[in-house]
């Protein structure tokens, strides 16, 4: 159609530069076509009698009239460079990897490629080019036949492999790129690199998009949230997002498996087709060591794939406790509940003391006899060593000013926990309003002489307690809430006031002429977190309710892992991404610290890696030189599967620590999701190379579409645009326009 | 003839039953201060306050609970409120001056962690106590008995503890264990006395010769119950303002005690 109207091909236009052949300058058609408005313009005016608005509609129409016929004298011509035929290569790049293969509406996309390379299309090409046919998916190969293609490759880089192809025909005169492909590209999307090599080669890329570009019928799941390092036996909290198209309404099962073995399984109501759908689904973490998590959505009945359905994430559960220092003013109950809840507990170790007598402490749970003899600890590397700090019904003055600050750079620097709990000279008695670590406090004090109270108080969640895993007592919300209220009243609590900016209230506690306020608050605080628990009776939760209820133990186990599992050692080993998809390498990072948690510069640093099949190999991993205490590697993963690398720095002649950093390979994974066809990606490469996207059907234009190129051996070619059916056109309906307008106005 | 061996014969009997009438008084009587005033922080709200077992007397010694008595108001108040003096003294727990009385036929005994059982060679639990202590212990409550001598005795409270804990033995409690060592190093221990023996020259009563520290313990290796056999820590608190006493024995039994409350909240 476009063709009929203007003569040639669309492609033509946006390519070619407008130009006018006449001899007279351009000026002269200026002047001219002012000239004819003003005259036109003076006798219509001369000629008056009608209203302004028809006699400005008449001008238009006959001045555009004038303004055209001058335009075609000035004989107006597109300047447009194309190809040789015959000198020309066009490379036609077929994607043959495995998203190739899903059938849509009765036949693969592989199927859909090979009909629109029928006989006579690839005829008309090889009249005018040259045209090599490569295959593309992991890598790039090229191919005599289209027989060759099989739809099995288990990736899809098409930029990666443009930037090949553009590279391999330097000296050849390539005059176009035509990608045949879903778009499915599996590394990610197409860097800005090869963009602009294949710019900077002026080749234009043209793209055919197959593949619906919405799955008739599919499930997805499109990304798990998971931590990467949980503490033996938490519970933990997977974020599942996906989507479905087809199955409104449906219903499937979601599951966490463990090598097969089942740890955890809800059922999910589909929404709207194609709506972005997340569920939370919590599980045990179990022993220590790495664990490969397949997260999957049962497969329902027609589904277009099913290798969408799951997906693996890697979970480091750590092995050694985390200790959290426990300190308390005088022998209360709750000192001893809390322990025996945290007995159960094999990733927190909690070491205590307590202050029985004016000057005698017992502790607990120490490494040796000689571990805080002198009392709470005074100096960096004696208390750094711990993961939490819990302080109880204790006196802010009990802590010396250097211990104070010492607290502070605990959570500030070296990302500790600290808890607050209250007690009759604890909190607002115990003057820790005006204390030095009054900044760590979750809530403001209130300014009153006596706020600890042994009086009964009920606990209820609040929003965010109702979402957070501190409060999870049950994994169904409302069972959960249902079971707050069930609790058995408090013994104690103390008054506090409202949380502080960037804290978060999860429970609230109520008493009889108290009124309403926060019983457990929660803030992040530097590189680590504080929290307060505005009571110290919880233990009427385990005396008071049976044996079997484990309220109590729950609570506590939940509040001090919380308080503790994002507190790292010396050493912190990272990297940008844990799961490395069709591509080995991998970046190294690691933070190391000395003893006072301040950056060691002239460490020495290596990971370990223990990769598949019992491989393994030893990496130095060397200082960055702008940031001191940061070291950094690279490194591929040869193969497929699941890596462990232990980081280990060495400071001053001794170990400064060591983290270990799971990733893991998945070769050809990526293949199996995002199966619609990613048209987005397309558009952007042909649009941002000079080329343009094509459906299937639009594919006969292609042919002629391709010889408008300024790459490989073109030459420039003036069309002129004076006998273009679409100037007869406009002249006709200027023309005409005017008459009938004239005519109903009764001008003429 | 006859009738003088009448006489001696009544005066011999009058001497045994003045005797034994006097060693009753001595539990009642002399031995025994019912009536003390109410001290003022009587109804304060406490961490902690000395939790009375109120059990019911067995069946040999029904007569001890006449009148509203048992064997379990042996010593009391006055036992346990002189040793909340020395608990208050001695360590920063906060306590009130006034016992709490409990038993194990509601739920109360759950908000008093710890409870004391005095001359539990006399009790006997029935089968929704038994199953109630048990239940209490096994949540982390804490149970010392005292006052009991002899082999009889022991048998009569070992019948009614092992009802509660069939698969637990009663173990001697090491002198290594923390509960001698929470506050005060206990590993010198002797047999504290009762006060009535030891105005008849002796530390012991019955055939109950030897002191004996035992426990139970649970799962985990903490101990839930701590028996003190062959003693009298309660006399030990209640003639600690007598002269008569010797303070030897009130010191370790403060001590004792003090012990045995502090493990109880921190184990």
């Amino acid at each position: 159609m476009f063709e009929i109207v203007f003569k040639y091909p669309s492609a033509a236009f946006a390519k070619g530069q407008f130009v006018l052949l006449g001899k007279w300058p351009t000026w002269v058609l200026v002047l001219l076509a002012v000239v004819a408005a003003l005259v036109i313009a003076r006798l219509l005016v001369r000629r008056g009698g009608r209203p302004t608005r028809q006699l400005a509609t008449l001008w238009g129409l006959e001045t555009a009239l004038i303004v055209l016929l001058l335009l075609l004298l000035w004989q107006p011509a597109l300047s447009v460079a194309m190809l040789k035929p015959q000198q020309n290569i066009v490379s036609l790049v077929i994607d043959d990897s495995r998203s190739m293969a899903v059938r849509e509406d009765g036949s693969s996309r592989k199927d859909k490629v090979l009909s629109a390379l029928n006989p006579s299309f690839l005829k008309d090409l090889q009249k005018k080019f040259q045209v090599r046919m490569y295959r593309l998916s992991g890598g790039l190969e090229r191919i005599e036949k289209t027989e060759q293609l099989t739809a099995s490759g288990t990736a899809t880089r098409i930029g990666e492999n443009l930037k090949q192809l553009a590279a391999e025909s330097a000296s050849l005169p390539v005059g176009a790129i035509v990608v045949m492909s879903d778009g499915s590209e599996t590394s990610g999307g197409i860097d800005a690199g090869a963009i602009a090599e294949i710019r900077r080669r002026r080749i234009p890329v043209h793209t055919v998009g197959f593949g619906n570009e919405r799955p008739n019928r599919d499930v997805e799941i499109s990304e798990v949230e998971l931590p990467s390092r949980v503490l033996v036996d938490s519970r933990v909290s997977a974020r599942v997002a996906f989507r479905q198209n087809g199955f409104p309404q449906g219903r499937t099962k979601l599951t966490v498996r463990d090598s097969g073995k089942v740890l955890a399984s809800k059922e999910v109501v589909f929404q709207r087709d194609a709506t972005q759908q997340s569920e939370t689904i919590t599980f045990q973490a179990g022993t220590s060591g790495a664990r490969n998590l397949q997260v999957s959505l049962d497969p329902l009945e027609g589904e277009e794939s099913v290798r969408n359905n799951a997906l693996t994430r890697l979970v480091t559960v750590d092995s050694s406790p985390m200790r959290i220092l426990y300190i308390e003013g005088e022998p209360r109950w709750e000192f001893k509940f809390i322990r025996r809840a945290m007995d159960e507990d094999k990733a927190v170790a909690l070491v205590t003391m307590l202050r029985t007598t004016q000057n005698k402490i017992y502790r607990q749970g120490i490494a040796n006899p000689k571990e805080l003899e002198e009392g709470f600890p005074a100096k960096p590397e004696e208390l750094f060593p711990f993961s939490g700090v819990i302080v109880g019904g204790l006196e802010a003055s009990y802590f010396t000013p250097a211990q104070q600050e010492l607290l502070k750079q605990f959570v500030d620097r070296r990302g500790g926990g600290l808890l607050f709990l209250a007690g009759r000279t604890g909190l607002a008695e115990g003057g820790y309003d005006k204390s030095a670590i009054a900044d760590l406090l979750p809530v403001a004090l209130p300014a009153k002489k006596i706020t600890f109270f042994r009086d009964p108080a009920t606990a209820d969640l609040t929003g965010a307690g109702r979402d957070n895993l501190i409060c999870r007592l049950e994994e169904d919300p409302a069972k959960n809430a249902a079971r707050w209220k069930k609790l058995p009243y408090l013994a104690n609590f103390q008054e506090v006031g409202a949380p502080k900016a960037g804290a978060v209230a999860l429970v609230e506690l109520t008493a009889a002429g108290h009124g309403k306020f926060p019983l457990l608050t929660i803030q992040n605080y530097g590189t680590g977190r504080t929290a307060l628990l505005a009571t110290a009776g919880t233990w009427r939760w385990q005396m008071l309710q049976p044996l079997e209820d484990k309220s109590h133990e729950m609570f506590w186990q939940q509040l001090l892992r919380w308080l503790v599992t994002d507190t790292r050692g010396p050493v912190v080993a990272s990297t940008p991404e844990l799961i490395l998809r069709d591509d080995g390498r991998i970046p190294i990072h690691a933070k190391v610290r000395d003893t006072s948690y301040l950056p060691a510069g002239d460490a020495t640093v290596e990971a370990r890696i223990l990769g598949p099949e019992g491989s393994h190999e030893t990496v130095p991993l060397q200082p960055d030189p702008l940031t001191p205490g940061e070291y950094r590697a690279d490194w591929n993963a040869p193969k497929d599967g699941s890596y462990v690398a232990e980081v280990v720095a060495f400071h001053k002649g001794e170990e400064a620590g060591r983290d270990v950093l799971t990733f893991r390979r998945e070769d050809g994974l990526a293949e199996d999701f995002h199966l619609e066809q990613n048209r987005e990606l397309l558009e952007k490469l042909s649009e941002q190379t000079g080329g343009r996207y094509y459906r299937p059907n639009e594919l006969a234009r292609l042919a002629e579409d391709v010889s408008y190129s300024e790459a490989g051996i073109t030459t420039r070619e003036t069309k002129e645009l004076w006998n273009m059916p679409v100037v007869l056109l406009l002249i006709l309906v200027l023309r005409g326009g005017d008459w009938l307008l004239r005519r109903k106005w009764g001008a003429v | 003839m006859c009738k003088r061996a009448a006489i001696l014969l009544a005066m011999s009997m009058l001497t045994v039953l003045g005797t034994t009438y006097a060693q009753f008084q001595g539990r009642r009587g002399r031995f025994y201060e019912r009536d003390l005033p109410m001290p003022a922080d009587a109804n304060e709200k406490t961490e902690w306050a000395f939790a009375r077992l109120r059990y019911p007397s067995h069946e040999m010694y029904s007569y001890y609970g006449r009148g509203g008595w048992g064997s379990w108001t042996t010593d009391g108040p006055k036992a346990e409120r002189q040793f909340v003096l020395g608990v208050r003294r001695l360590t920063r727990l906060h306590t009130r001056s006034v016992e709490q009385v409990v038993d194990l036929d509601n739920d109360e005994v759950y908000n008093w962690p710890w409870i004391y059982g005095v001359e539990v060679g006399h009790w006997q639990l029935s089968d929704t106590q038994v199953v109630k202590l048990r239940d209490y212990l096994n949540r982390g409550g804490f149970l010392m008995v005292d006052d009991f001598h002899g082999t009889r005795e022991w048998a009569i409270f070992v019948e009614s503890m092992n009802k509660v804990f069939p698969g637990r033995a009663i173990v001697e409690l090491q002198s290594s264990d923390a509960i001698f060592h929470v506050i005060y190093d206990l590993d010198q221990r002797v047999q504290v006395p009762g006060i009535s023996p030891l105005m008849r020259g002796i530390t012991y009563e019955q055939d109950g010769y030897e002191a004996r520290w035992r426990g139970i313990y649970d799962d985990k290796g903490r101990v839930v119950v701590a028996i003190c056999h062959n003693m009298d820590l309660g006399d030990a608190w209640e003639w600690a303002d007598s002269p008569d006493y010797p303070e030897q024995f009130t010191s370790l039994a403060y001590r004792i005690g003090v012990n045995y409350i502090i493990y109880a909240m921190t184990h």
